[in-house]
C-alpha cells in the first residue's frame, strides 16, 4: 500500500466522561436485564395471593413525573450550556421536585402494598420480584435525585459555573436511563404481569 | 492530556487515599451484614470520608501534581536504527509483508463459469449415452436417481426410454449442481498456484471423481451399476475446463485484504 | 490544583512508611498495575496450596489427611480463589500497565477510580479468606464457603446452607466485582479516548484490542453474576423466594444465572492470555502477527458467540432437547474463530527465526496444551458424550487446560516478558528453564492423566474413593505432578527475587520488540513518556529501528 497520511489517532468524538458514562450505563442495563427477565420468569408462579392483577394500580402519576423530569432535566443543562443562571436552577430544582414525585408516589404504593394488601418480599414471588425490581429502580432513581439536589445546592451557592456543563450533562444521562429503565419495569410489571 | 510539558516537568492526577477509603468503607458496609453492625457503622463513616475526598479532588478542578523529569541519564535512549538487515519473505516481491491473492475473480464469475461447464458435461455425457448405450435419456434418468430412488429398480429398457419426472429431477441437480460448482471454483481457482485450468481442469475433476467412485453406492446406486469411468471422467474434466475457460474470462478486481479492517467495518474514513 | 513545588535539592533518604504511604494513596497505572499482580501472584500461592491439600487426600484411596466438611471448603476456596482473586486481577493488573504505555498515554483514563478499583478487588478477597475466622458455618465454628464455587442452589439457599459462609461469598465477590467492572469502564475509556497521534484503532497493538473486548465483556456478563447473587442475598437475608423451590421458586433459573456470567468468564479469563500470545510470539519469531485485522474480527466474535453458550454447562439438568442442541451448536461455533486464532500464531511462526527465550517457551507450550483444552471442549459440546463425563474428573481436566495449560502458562510468559519493563532487571534465564520444564511437565502429568480417571467415571468433588475402582494408579500420578508444579514455581519465585536483589540490568527494550512500551525507560518514569509519541503504523519501534525499510509503506 502507499504510505498513508498521519492521521490524527484519537479523534473519537467522545470524550473519556461520555465515555465512561455510556459504559456504566451498559453495565446497569446488564444488571437490570437479568432482574427484569427474573420477573417475566416468575409471572404467574407465585403459589398463593396476593396476585399482581388484585393490588396493583397504573402508576400514572408517578410515571408522569419521572419522564417529565427527562424534559427539565435536558431544559436545565442546555440552560447551563448558555450560561443562564436562572434557567439552569429551575430546571434543576424541578427534576428534583418531579424525581421526588415519583420517590413519594412509590412509598405510598409500597405503603399500600405492604399495610393493606400485606405484601411482603417474603409473601410469595410476586413479592419477591416486584419489590426487588421496583426497589432497585428507586434506588437507582435516589441515587439520581442526590446527584441532582447535590447540583443544585452547589448552584444555589454560585459553584456551578457553564463550563461543568459537560459534567451535569453526564448526570442527565444517567438521569435518563434511570427513566428508559422505568418504561421497561412498567411495561413489564404493570402492563404484562397483571 | 500531554500537553503540559516543559523541559522540567510533567503535570499527573496527584495521588490521594479517598479511593481507598472509599472503597474501604464500601466494603465494611457490606461486610456489617455477616458481622456486626458496628462494622457497618465505621464503613458508613469511612464511606463518606472517601466520598468527600474524592469530591474534592476532582472538584473544582482536577487536583494534580507536578513531576519533575528524570535527568538525562535516567531516561530513555532513543531507538536507534538497527544495523541487521532485514530478511523479506520470498514470494516474489520486495516486501517484508505479503497480502495474498493480490487480486480474484469476483464471486458473480462462478455464475457463467457454471453455466459453460453444465453444457459441456451435458454434451459428453449425451454423447456417452447416444454412441455408447443407445440412448439419450439414459444418463439423464441416471442422474435423477440422486433423489428418485425408484431409479434403482428401473429396467434397462426403461432406463433407456424418457420420464418427465425423472428429466426435472435431473435438470434440477444439474443445474443446483453446477452453479455450487461453479461459485467454489471461481473463488479457488484464481488463489491456486501458477496454473489455474490445470488445477481446475484436471486434478479436481480427477479427486473429485476418486470421491465420488468411493460414496456413489451410497448416493446413487443405479448409477454405480451402469456407469462407465472413463466417460465419467471425461465429462467432469469438459465441465472443469469450461468452467475455468469461463471463469477466468472475468475481469480480475483487487481484493480488500490491503484495507485495514477499520476501514473494512467503515469505523474509520480511509486514507 | 495541588502543585507540590519541586524540591531541586537532593533526593532525600526515603523512609519504608514514605515508601508504603506512596503504593498505597497512588493513583498511577504502573504502580495499581502491579500490585493487581502481585496480590494476584499471592492469591495464585494460597489457591495453589489448597489445590495441593486436595491432590494429597485424594493420592490414595480411602484416605483422611482431611476430613470431608474441610474438602469441601478447599475445593469452594480454590475455584473461587483462582477465578476471581487470581485470574481477574492479574489480567486487570497487565492490562492496566500496558494499556497506556502502549497506545502512548501517560495514564488511565479514571486514574482515582483505577485505584478504587483495586483496593474493591483485594477487599474483597479478604472479605472472603476472613470468612475462616469470622463465619458461623454449620456448628457455629468459622468456616470457608462450602458450596462449590458456582453455588448451586438449593443448596446455597437458606435452608441447606446454615451460618454465614455462603454470605461471605457472595459479598466478597460482589465486593471485588466491583474492581473488575471498574478496571473495564476505565480500559476501554483509555483506549477509545487516550491514544496518541497516529495510533488509530487500526493501528493498536493486538493487547489493546483484545483487552477492549475482555472489557466489553465484563460489562456485559459480570453485572448478571451480581444481580443474581444480590437474589441469593435477598434469598437468604430478607426470606425471598428466588431460588426457593419450596414456594414456587426455580433452582435452575441460578444456574442459567450464573453460567451466563460463567462462561463468558471463561473467555474474558482466556482472552488476554491471546493478548500476551499475540504481543509475545511475533517479538520471538522476530515476524509481523500474521492476520492483524482477522485476529481482532475472530477476537469479537469469539465475544459474541461466548455470550451465547452459557447452557452448555448444564446439559445434565434436562433442559430439552431444542436448548441442547442449540447450546451445542454454537459452543462448537466458537471453536472457529478459536482455530483462526491458533492457525494465525502458527503462521506467524512459520518461517520466522524464532529465539526460544522463557516468554516464548511457554507460548509454545500454551500453543499446544490450548489446543488439548480446545479439542476436549468440542468433545464436550457434544450432549451425549457430555452426558457420559458430566460433573467427572473429564471436566476438571478439560477446563485446567484451559486455564492452567492455557491462561497460566501464557501469564507466566507475560510476567517474564514484562518483568523487565515493570522492574528494569530481567529474569534469570536458566531459572526461567528450569521453572518452564518442570512447570510444564508436571502440569501435564497431573492433568493429561486427570482426563483418565474421568473417563473411568471418577466424579468430581468427591473428597475420597474406594480401593476397587481402578483409580488408584491415575490418582497417585496425578498427585505426583503436583510436586513437579510446585517445583517450578518456586523457580520461578526464586527467580523474581534474585532479580530484584541483583538481576541484570534489562535496559529500554531488551528483547527487540516494536510496541511503545518498549520506547520508554524500564522502569518507566511516573509520565511514561517524555515526549508523547507518534506513530505511523502498528509497529512504531520498528519503524524507527529500520528506516529504510518501515511498516508503514505497507499499512
Amino acid at each position: 500500500m502507499t504510505a498513508p497520511i498521519d492521521g490524527q489517532g484519537n479523534a473519537t468524538a467522545w470524550s473519556r466522561g461520555e465515555v465512561g458514562t455510556l459504559l456504566l450505563i451498559l453495565a446497569e442495563t446488564s444488571f437490570f436485564a437479568i432482574f427484569i427477565v427474573g420477573y417475566l420468569f416468575y409471572i404467574g408462579k407465585s403459589l398463593s395471593g396476593p396476585y399482581p392483577a388484585d393490588v396493583l394500580e397504573l402508576p400514572v402519576v408517578a410515571t408522569i413525573c419521572l419522564l417529565s423530569s427527562s424534559v427539565t432535566v435536558v431544559v436545565a443543562v442546555r440552560a447551563l450550556e448558555a450560561d443562564r443562571r436562572g434557567a439552569f436552577l429551575a430546571g434543576i430544582f424541578a427534576t428534583v421536585l418531579l424525581g421526588g414525585g415519583f420517590l413519594a408516589a412509590t412509598a405510598l404504593e409500597w405503603r399500600k402494598l405492604i399495610v393493606d394488601d400485606g405484601l411482603m418480599i417474603s409473601t410469595n414471588l410476586f413479592g419477591t420480584t416486584f419489590y426487588s425490581l421496583v426497589g432497585f429502580h428507586a434506588a437507582h432513581v435516589t441515587v439520581g435525585l442526590l446527584l441532582l439536589a447535590l447540583v443544585g445546592v452547589l448552584g444555589v451557592l454560585g459553584f456551578v459555573r457553564k463550563e461543568h456543563a459537560t459534567r451535569v450533562d453526564l448526570l442527565s444521562w444517567y438521569w435518563h436511563f434511570v427513566d428508559v429503565v422505568w418504561i421497561a419495569v412498567f411495561t413489564v410489571v404493570y402492563v404484562v404481569g397483571v | 492530556m500531554t500537553e503540559p510539558h516543559d523541559d522540567r516537568g510533567i503535570e499527573l492526577p496527584s495521588p490521594t487515599a479517598s479511593p481507598l477509603y472509599f472503597a474501604l468503607g464500601l466494603s465494611l458496609l457490606l461486610a456489617g451484614l455477616v458481622t456486626h453492625e458496628l462494622v457497618s457503622m465505621v464503613g458508613a463513616a469511612f464511606f463518606v470520608l472517601g466520598a468527600v475526598g474524592w469530591w474534592r479532588q476532582v472538584l473544582p478542578q482536577e487536583s494534580e501534581q507536578w513531576v519533575p523529569l528524570q535527568s538525562e541519564a535516567e531516561r530513555a535512549r532513543p531507538v536507534s536504527p538497527r544495523r541487521a538487515a532485514v530478511d523479506h519473505l520470498t514470494a516474489g516481491e520486495d516486501r517484508h509483508r505479503m497480502r495474498l491473492p493480490v487480486e480474484v475473480r469476483p464471486i458473480s464469475a462462478g455464475l457463467p463459469g457454471a453455466a459453460a461447464g453444465a453444457v459441456a458435461m451435458a454434451v459428453v455425457a449425451c454423447t456417452y449415452g447416444l454412441v455408447v448405450e443407445g440412448s439419450l435419456w439414459l444418463p439423464i434418468n441416471l442422474l435423477a436417481g440422486i433423489v428418485l430412488p425408484s431409479v434403482d429398480q428401473a429396467s434397462p429398457e426403461q432406463l433407456r426410454s424418457f420420464h418427465g419426472l425423472a428429466f426435472g429431477l435431473a435438470c434440477g441437480a444439474h443445474v443446483l449442481l453446477s452453479v455450487s460448482v461453479g461459485l467454489v471454483y471461481a473463488t479457488t481457482l484464481p488463489m491456486l498456484p501458477s496454473r489455474p485450468l490445470l488445477w481446475g481442469g484436471i486434478a479436481a475433476p480427477l479427486l473429485w471423481t476418486g470421491v465420488a467412485w468411493s460414496v456413489m453406492g451410497l448416493v446413487n446406486p443405479a448409477l454405480e451399476q451402469y456407469v462407465s469411468w472413463p466417460w465419467f471422467v471425461a465429462s467432469q474434466i469438459a465441465f472443469g475446463l469450461a468452467a475455468g475457460w469461463a471463469i477466468l474470462r472475468v475481469a480480475p478486481v483487487a481484493t480488500s485484504q490491503s484495507l485495514s479492517l477499520a476501514e473494512r467495518a467503515g469505523i474509520e474514513a480511509g486514507r | 490544583m495541588a502543585s507540590i513545588p519541586l524540591a531541586d535539592t537532593e533526593p532525600r533518604r526515603r523512609f519504608r512508611s514514605d515508601v508504603l504511604h506512596d503504593w498505597v494513596t497512588t493513583v498511577d497505572h504502573k504502580k495499581l498495575g502491579i500490585l493487581y499482580i502481585a496480590s494476584g501472584i499471592v492469591f495464585f500461592v494460597i489457591g495453589g496450596l489448597e489445590a495441593t491439600a486436595m491432590r494429597i487426600q485424594l493420592a490414595v484411596p480411602e484416605n483422611d489427611f482431611v476430613s470431608p466438611e474441610v474438602f469441601n471448603r478447599l475445593f469452594t476456596m480454590h475455584g473461587t480463589t483462582m477465578v476471581f482473586l487470581v485470574g481477574m486481577p492479574i489480567i486487570t493488573g497487565f492490562g492496566n500497565y500496558l494499556i497506556p504505555l502502549m497506545i502512548g498515554a501517560r495514564d488511565m483514563a479514571f486514574p482515582r477510580l483505577n485505584a478504587w478499583g483495586f483496593w474493591m478487588f483485594l477487599f474483597g478477597g479478604l472479605l472472603l479468606y476472613f470468612s475462616y475466622l469470622g463465619s458461623t458455618g454449620l456448628y457455629g465454628a468459622g468456616s470457608a464457603p462450602d458450596v462449590g464455587w458456582f453455588a448451586y442452589t438449593p443448596l446455597a439457599g437458606k435452608a441447606f446452607s446454615r451460618g454465614n459462609a455462603t454470605d461471605y461469598w457472595i459479598l466478597g465477590i460482589v465486593v471485588s466485582g466491583f474492581g473488575s467492572l471498574s478496571g473495564a469502564v476505565n480500559m476501554i475509556a483509555t483506549a477509545l479516548t487516550m491514544r496518541c497521534e497516529g495510533m488509530s484503532l487500526g493501528r493498536m497493538p493486538l493487547f489493546v484490542w483484545m483487552m477492549v473486548i475482555v472489557s466489553f465483556m465484563i460489562l456485559v456478563a459480570l453485572p448478571p453474576l451480581t444481580a443474581a447473587q444480590v437474589m441469593l442475598l435477598f434469598d437468604r437475608f430478607l426470606g425471598a423466594h428466588f431460588f426457593d423451590t419450596q414456594a414456587g421458586g426455580d433452582a435452575v433459573l441460578w444456574q442459567h444465572f450464573f453460567w451466563f456470567f460463567g462462561h463468558p468468564e471463561v473467555y474474558i479469563l482466556m482472552i488476554p492470555g491471546f493478548a500476551y500470545a499475540s504481543e509475545i510470539i511475533p517479538v520471538f519469531s522476530r515476524k509481523v502477527i500474521f492476520g492483524y485485522s482477522v485476529m481482532v474480527g475472530a477476537t469479537v466474535a469469539i465475544g459474541f458467540v461466548s455470550l451465547s453458550v452459557w447452557a452448555h454447562h448444564m446439559f445434565a439438568v434436562g433442559m430439552g432437547r431444542g436448548l441442547n442442541i442449540w447450546f451445542a451448536t454454537a459452543t462448537m461455533i466458537v471453536g472457529i474463530p478459536t482455530g483462526m486464532k491458533l492457525f494465525n500464531w502458527l503462521a506467524t511462526m512459520y518461517g520466522g527465526r524464532i529465539r526460544f527465550r522463557v516468554p516464548m517457551l511457554f507460548c509454545t507450550a500454551f500453543l499446544a496444551q490450548f489446543l488439548v483444552a480446545g479439542l476436549t471442549g468440542i468433545m464436550l459440546a457434544a450432549v451425549p458424550f457430555d452426558w457420559q463425563v458430566t460433573d467427572s474428573y473429564f471436566v476438571v481436566a478439560h477446563f485446567h487446560f484451559v486455564l492452567i495449560g492455557g491462561l497460566v502458562c501464557t501469564i507466566f510468559g507475560a510476567i517474564y516478558y514484562w518483568f523487565p519493563k515493570m522492574s528494569g532487571r530481567m529474569l534469570d534465564e536458566r531459572l526461567g528453564r528450569w521453572h518452564f520444564w518442570l512447570f510444564v511437565i508436571g502440569f501435564n502429568v497431573t492433568f493429561l492423566t486427570m482426563h483418565g480417571q474421568g473417563l473411568l467415571g471418577m466424579p468430581r468433588r468427591i473428597y475420597t474413593y474406594p480401593a476397587d475402582r481402578g483409580w488408584e494408579i491415575w490418582n497417585l500420578v496425578t498427585s505426583l505432578g503436583v510436586v513437579l508444579q510446585i517445583a517450578g514455581v518456586l523457580f520461578f519465585v526464586y527467580a523474581v527475587i534474585k532479580a530484584l536483589r541483583s538481576g541484570e540490568p534489562a535496559g529500554d527494550d531488551p528483547w527487540d520488540a516494536w510496541t511503545l512500551e518498549w520506547s520508554t525507560s524500564s522502569p518507566p518514569p511516573d509520565y511514561n513518556f517524555d515526549e508523547a509519541p507518534v506513530v505511523r503504523s502498528r509497529r512504531p519501534l520498528w519503524d524507527l529501528k529500520h528506516p529504510d525499510d518501515p511498516d508503514w509503506k505497507y499499512e
